[in-house]
């Protein structure tokens, strides 16, 4: 029987989140194609996950890649998004955990998160340029 | 009439630099705004343009309480990476720092719990147990506050007398038992500040999605030492306290037993630690990772910290990425203090035991 505390990701596929994942230094990973956010969101909330964080990064070969972090009966399961553009969508309203980690992560990578009704500045003051985190050469 | 009373960054009633907004009628909060930010240091950014040797003192002073849990968590993500395996005494030395610095902290915390409800004499009690905690600290390490533990691969000290930290530990668990907790239980004066103030359902705290003490208050059990084991807490038995209240007292009977717990915690390490090395061997100079991404998560005092480390091969990290807990904590005092009263906002926003070195990094 496999369960969570197993690295098989059977479980993760009984649960009803797919086949493609693999576990990797400390958690699971998955890139889904055709990556449904809000979708995603939802059906994480349903499963009773808690909303852990967004990590940006860039990569060099995709405008940013957003991992979204969930933990699910103890496990850190991490959802690789990489979008064509620095535009994500919001899933605050879904869950108001992100609200904050979306805030820093514009501040931080100038990502739009589309469907919010504002983005007050977190870390940074009210003016202040975002993107602050952008490497240079890739700011200019 | 509502009217807006702006509270910090820096004011009496305030433990932490942050601002609250608070939006009342006549004494009752209507709604609050919290602002951060006010000690942004760019310690993700810095982190990126160091190299690992200088990642670990750098994250370090992430927080000036729970230093050691960020140097932790960061080792044990490159640990992942390059498989720098810890031996087996160097992962009971790190339980014995983990959990004296959750004490000092979880001290600290009442001390200052105390003090807001008016109990000065309780503040004075914490302060002291906790000074003894940090002269056991600094016995261990030689700093009171940044101990330079942790090394990738393992930890830099030894513990060199043992035995001094089980005197420590009586005393600990005397006091704890004979004081604070019967106080905290049972005392009127802090019942009548504490009991049915500063609310946080369970739904409230999953949807923000609180970690630590403040979550485990409010009827939500996880605890990374017992849901995702570290270091040597499978090793271990202990309970994690949970209560299902939501209020300030919830939060003080929380702290309180697991207070007890880390003693029990480091008592059980220190009388079974193993013999052997602290650390794997290294090769001098920099360290260079191979290539990939790790994540690490460490169940600080105030609840669960995760680094994520991005390696691109060479001795500098591409990304280091630090949520605190307090990051996810501090936005839940919009519930807890709505309905309450002005004289109240202050002790229930120190029950959400804030850290803003760690929220602003």
């Amino acid at each position: 029987m496999t369960t969570e505390n197993s690295k098989d990701s059977a479980w993760l596929e009984q649960v009803g989140l797919g086949q493609q994942w693999e576990w990797k230094n400390g958690s699971w990973w998955s890139t889904p194609a055709d990556f449904d956010l809000r979708a995603n969101t939802e059906k994480m909330l349903a499963l009773g996950a808690r909303f852990v964080a967004i990590t940006a990064m860039e990569t060099g070969t995709s405008p940013i890649r957003l991992d979204y972090q969930w933990d699910l009966r103890g496990q850190l399961l991490s959802f690789i998004m990489l979008p064509e553009s620095r535009v994500a969508a919001t899933i605050a309203d879904l869950t108001p955990a992100a609200d904050w980690a979306e805030r820093e992560t514009h501040e931080y990578f100038a990502v739009e998160f589309t469907g919010r009704r504002h983005t007050r500045p977190l870390m940074t003051r009210a003016g202040d340029a975002v993107g602050i985190h952008l490497r240079q050469e890739a700011a200019q | 009439m509502s009217f807006r009373i702006p509270i910090g960054p820096y004011h009496p009633a305030l433990e932490e630099p942050y601002k609250l907004e608070l939006i009342c009628e006549g004494e009752t909060v209507r709604d609050a705004v919290m602002n951060v930010g006010f000690n942004f240091r760019g310690i993700e950014y810095l982190a990126e343009r160091r190299n690992y040797l200088q990642g670990i003192t750098l994250v370090e002073r992430v927080c000036g309480i729970c230093s050691n849990v960020h140097s932790l968590s960061f080792c044990q993500a490159v640990e992942q990476l390059n498989g720098a395996a810890p031996p087996e005494r160097a992962l009971y030395i790190r339980v014995i720092l983990a959990e004296l610095e959750r004490l000092h902290s979880h001290f600290l915390w009442s001390g200052i719990a105390a003090k807001l409800i008016g109990f000065k004499t309780i503040f004075m009690a914490c302060f002291t147990l906790r000074e003894k905690i940090m002269d056991a600290l600094s016995a261990i390490s030689g700093n009171r506050v940044n101990y330079g533990m942790n090394r990738i691969g393992g930890v830099n000290r030894d513990i060199a007398d043992p035995a001094s930290v089980l005197v420590i530990l009586d005393e600990m668990e005397r006091e704890i038992t004979r004081t604070i907790i019967p106080i905290f239980l049972e005392d009127k004066t802090v019942a009548s500040r504490c009991k049915g103030v500063g609310f946080l359902t369970r739904e409230q705290a999953q949807a923000m999605g609180a970690v630590g003490p403040l979550a485990r208050a409010s009827g939500i059990g996880q605890d990374m030492r017992v849901a995702a084991p570290y270091a040597a807490y499978d090793r271990f038995r202990f309970e994690v306290p949970v209560q299902s209240e939501g209020d300030v007292r919830a939060r003080l009977v929380v702290h309180a037993i697991e207070m007890i717990e880390s003693c029990k915690i480091v008592r059980q390490a220190v009388s079974t630690l193993p013999s052997g090395p602290i650390h794997t061997p290294i090769p001098a100079g920099r360290i260079k990772v191979p290539a990939g991404t790790a994540i690490s998560r460490v169940e600080a005092p105030r609840g669960e910290v995760l680094y994520q480390i991005t390696s691109n091969g060479t001795d500098i990290p591409e990304r280091v990425r630090v949520r605190t807990p307090t990051f996810m904590n501090m936005a839940t005092v919009r519930f807890t203090v709505i309905g309450e009263e002005l004289a109240d906002s202050p002790l229930i926003q120190a029950s959400c035991d804030p850290c803003y070195s760690c929220t602003d990094r």
